[in-house]
């Protein structure tokens, strides 16, 4: 997998594919969709699943699960379906992994034994490349709100933030957002409308 | 309050989209290997069959060796009964107590005897058919 790293940026996967004459026209229109849809959603998608795990390689491991997951059973149904249905399997993978980390916090607590990641490791230069950032001032105003957002976010209960990031953050519309929590459209407006009222009474002085 | 409430819904929807623009190199990197691999899937769908049944296969490993040892232990646990009958016979064979104690029964000292009791059980069998 680390080969990927150093492809240029014009590369592309079905574009690699597109000499193999073993794969279906179909096939080949398929993952070119799945392609775009997927790059379409991975970073929100990301943190979206950062907000709720609150750790940066336990979201990415969420992310690429739920790839996997829509890619192997979802791929042939429709493209207008795909969204609600990522969404969904990505939280079914959140929830999973809260609960395992539930049952492993009480576990390790009994233990006297650290996480690799909090000894310690060497840097990784892709992360210390620079990214396009904004003036240092800016950046401090950004960062404050944005991290205030986050905290208030991380305190919401589960169901208000994923209607308030899947509405909001996301762009689903009502019948999406349903379909990708698994509950009915009025559940999703009384999610949505509680979370922004929380989050309004948190972040007043960032307004 | 409406537009108070879509200003706020607009400023926080903002945050969130420069927030995913400054994500860093690292996470890029993952999240485009991660489509790959996703993406991959399609393309040769079968290598993950092999893996797939591997929960069942501990499972029947496990049931296997469960019956495995089940069953050496009924083995273990009759074993010593059999070894003992097996001394009991070879106890009586060699005490010549036992054969005192035939000796000493009425009319041992008589064959007569056992060949008398032998055909009246006969004739006994006999008449009981007739």
């Amino acid at each position: 997998m680390g080969a990927f790293v150093t492809l240029p940026q014009a590369y592309s996967m079905t574009a690699a594919w597109s000499g193999e004459p073993h794969l279906s026209e179909r096939t080949r229109e398929t993952s070119r969709a799945l392609e775009l849809f997927l790059a379409s959603v991975e970073r929100k998608a990301f943190r979206i699943a950062q907000l709720a795990l609150r750790h940066e390689d336990d979201a990415l491991d969420a992310v690429q699960d739920a790839m996997l997951q829509l890619v192997r059973a979802y791929s042939a149904r429709p493209a207008e379906e795909w969204r609600p249905l990522f969404y969904r399997i990505l939280d079914n993978r959140v929830l999973d992994m809260q609960r395992r980390r539930t049952v492993r916090g009480r576990i390790m607590a009994w233990l006297p034994v650290r996480r690799a990641d909090e000894e310690g490791e060497d840097p990784d230069p892709i992360a210390e490349a620079p990214s396009h950032a904004p003036s240092p001032g800016d950046r401090v105003e950004a960062d404050e709100a944005m991290g205030a957002l986050q905290v208030a976010l991380e305190a919401l209960p589960h169901r208000q933030r994923q209607a308030f990031l899947l509405r909001n953050f996301e762009g689903l519309d009502v019948a999406q957002t349903a379909a990708a929590m698994g509950c009915s459209e009025g559940s999703v407006k009384t999610h949505y409308f509680r979370a922004v009222n929380a989050l309004r009474g948190r972040l007043e002085e960032h307004r | 309050m409406t537009n108070e409430r879509q200003d706020f819904e607009g400023h926080t929807r903002k945050l969130l989209e420069a927030s995913v623009d400054d994500l860093d190199g690292r996470i890029r990197s993952r999240l485009t290997q991660a489509r790959y691999r996703a993406l991959a899937e399609l393309q040769h769908p079968q290598r993950a069959s092999w893996w797939q049944w591997a929960p069942a296969s501990a499972v029947a490993a496990v049931a296997v060796l469960a019956i495995a040892l089940w069953a050496g232990s009924e083995y273990r646990t009759s074993a010593p009964v059999a070894r003992a009958t097996t001394f009991e016979d070879l106890e009586l064979l060699v005490d010549n107590d036992v054969f005192d104690f035939v000796d000493e029964a009425p009319g041992a000292d008589s064959y007569e005897f056992f060949e008398w009791a032998a055909v009246a059980a006969d004739d006994g069998v006999a008449s009981m058919g007739t």
